[in-house]
């Protein structure tokens, strides 16, 4: 077993792999590696393809990003004006969304691609899936209905228009959210995503009650998946925790991969969704900018015996911080081949 | 306070802000106005301790979201600056800080339940906004005659970025005003890494904005001293 493709199709099988798949959600770092500025790396999806191919040749690990940054989303919703850093990600500079009126007057295109922005992005993971040959899965990222807004109108009025807004607003919003999302999942799909990560961090418990999660959020997962369906889809928590949803999520959505946040408990999310279910442990990717190799391997090998007690796992990062050096990034995948071995006795 | 109509009505308040029910929780303020309790009382016995209580919450179990964090802050803000004109005496200012969030960053949240923590604690707020050049920082603070500057920042690049605090903090010695301004930082990268604030040249962090006041009052003590 050589691939990531192979070590997936394990998991999803229900057999154990060779070891434990590694997701290395290294972004910006191809503009780095490509000595462009990010700004230009962006701007052409031949460009992040190249960045991403040449990153998991370099490092090992398991998978090719389909992502350029969370804003194109935005972007492909009509936000005018992302604002550039050269050593981190772009950000949504226009709101689109600064009064009632907005929300009714947003409007999708049925055809994603007849966006620019989407159609570099699909050109990418075209790219990407060629370039693989079917040997490292390619990941797609979209936002959930009930995150997106924050994008599009910031994280505080969407609180205040979900929590004490006009529901019907708060519905008709997310209703053209959920019709995005869903177009998206299939977008990516048809462009050549393998698995997509479905990210939902304003219903992840860092946000919101496990209460109010199910009472607001989880019907827009469920619809936001009715029709693009959960194969291969993975719920990520986006920068949340999400253990205390798991529970709702599994009975209810039919998703069956779990990426959890690093201050969630693997065991305990084991405990909770049972043997079926895929989790990736994700790593405190903050900390690698000056953890020490030694401690770089100390807190993969926690997570690997964690995540490798039973069950299918997958060893993961957050979105990884231009600044982490690159000999931290070789030890953090380096680790993680090793801690990540199963024992022959287990396969 | 006795086991009376205000522990009652800051157990009913409690309730509305775990609920996250805005209307509920200005209905409960209003009726203890409405029966007489003073807006001192209401301010002290009944606000701060709410968005303490509910805020402060998150350091020992975890529970308390971030939409609860806002509400009580908002609503801590809302009401102290309504009602403080109604004071039966002017409250001592703690001391004045001016906020905002790093060069290129535009996530506003934090510091949102910031400032209504500050606020509520009787501290004046200077509110810069969102992706604050670092120079502007240091030209407000020195205009309102601030002692602290409060730097809030999301991203990782933006809390260590050249524009950030580090460079907030070169101004500050440039123009000789490190003993007349402190720097205190937060967000989530600081949460992730706690000597974080260190290198990016803050004097202090605070993990909550419920620990923010008593941060932002020792700084304070140590300008004026």
């Amino acid at each position: 077993m050589t691939t990531g493709m192979e070590r997936f199709a394990a998991l999803m099988s229900g057999q154990t792999p060779d070891r434990v798949p590694i997701v290395c959600n290294l972004l910006d770092q191809g503009a780095r590696e490509l000595g462009v500025s990010i700004r230009e790396y962006y701007s052409r999806g031949e460009l992040v393809a190249e960045g991403q191919l040449a990153m998991r040749e370099k490092y090992g690990y398991d998978t090719l990003l389909g992502l350029f940054y969370a804003g194109l989303e935005a972007e492909i919703m009509g936000c005018h004006h992302i604002i550039y850093a050269d050593n981190g990600p772009p950000n949504v500079g226009h709101l689109i969304i600064r009064k009632p009126e907005d929300i009714k007057k947003l409007h999708l295109s049925d055809d994603l691609h007849a966006h620019p922005r989407f159609r570099e992005l699909a050109k990418c993971i075209g790219i990407m899936k060629r370039e693989s040959a079917g040997r490292w899965p390619v990941l797609g990222e979209v936002s959930a209905s009930f995150s997106l807004p924050a994008m599009l109108m910031g994280i505080g009025q969407w609180l205040d228009l979900f929590l004490n807004g006009d529901p019907g607003l708060r519905d008709l919003l997310l209703e053209k959210c959920s019709q995005f999302s869903s177009r998206q999942i299939i977008a990516l799909r048809e462009a050549g995503a393998d698995l997509i990560v479905y990210a939902n961090p304003v219903a992840s418990a860092t946000f919101i009650t496990p209460q109010k999660s199910r009472q607001l959020a989880l019907p827009w997962t469920i619809k936001d998946l009715e029709e693009p369906g959960t194969g291969g889809v993975v719920f990520f928590n986006g920068g949340g925790r999400i253990n205390p949803n798991l529970a709702d999520l599994q009975a209810h959505t039919g998703i069956d991969a779990y990426y959890l946040n690093p201050f969630d408990d693997i065991i305990e999310a084991r405990r909770i969704l049972g043997p079926q279910a895929l989790i990736a442990g994700a790593i405190n990717d903050i900390r690698l900018i000056d953890w020490s190799p030694e401690e770089i391997d100390r807190e993969v090998e926690k997570i690997m015996l964690a995540g490798k007690q039973g069950g299918g796992f997958i060893f993961g990062t957050m979105m990884m911080p231009f600044r982490i050096p690159e000999e931290n990034i070789r030890a953090l995948v380096d680790a993680a081949i090793r801690h990540g071995r199963y024992q022959p006795e287990s396969v | 306070m006795t086991g009376t109509i205000e522990q009652l009505t800051l157990d009913m308040y409690l309730t509305s802000l775990f609920d996250t029910d805005k209307p509920a929780a200005l209905r409960i303020v209003q009726d203890a106005l409405d029966n007489g309790m003073t807006p001192e009382k209401v301010v002290f016995d009944i606000i701060i301790p709410g968005m303490e209580r509910m805020i402060g919450g998150m350091i020992s179990d975890n529970l308390v979201t971030l939409s609860q964090h806002f509400l009580a802050a908002q609503i801590a803000e809302e009401v102290v600056d309504r009602l403080i004109p109604l004071f039966a005496a002017a409250p001592e200012v703690r001391g004045h800080v001016v906020i905002g969030t790093s060069h290129g960053d535009f996530h506003g949240l934090g510091k949102k339940i910031v400032i209504g923590c500050l606020r509520a604690r009787m501290f004046e707020i200077t509110d810069l906004g969102i992706s604050v050049a670092p120079e502007r920082f240091v030209d407000e603070a020195v205009a309102v005659d601030a002692e602290v500057i409060a730097i809030s920042s999301m991203m990782v690049h933006t809390a260590t970025g050249e524009r950030g605090a580090r460079r907030v903090r070169q101004i500050l010695q440039e123009r000789g005003l490190e003993g007349k301004l402190r720097i205190i930082v937060g967000g989530a990268p600081y949460r992730f890494h706690d000597n974080l604030f260190r290198e990016v040249g803050a004097d202090a962090w605070a993990d909550t904005a419920a620990e923010a006041p008593a941060v932002v009052a020792r700084l304070v003590q140590e300008v004026r001293s």
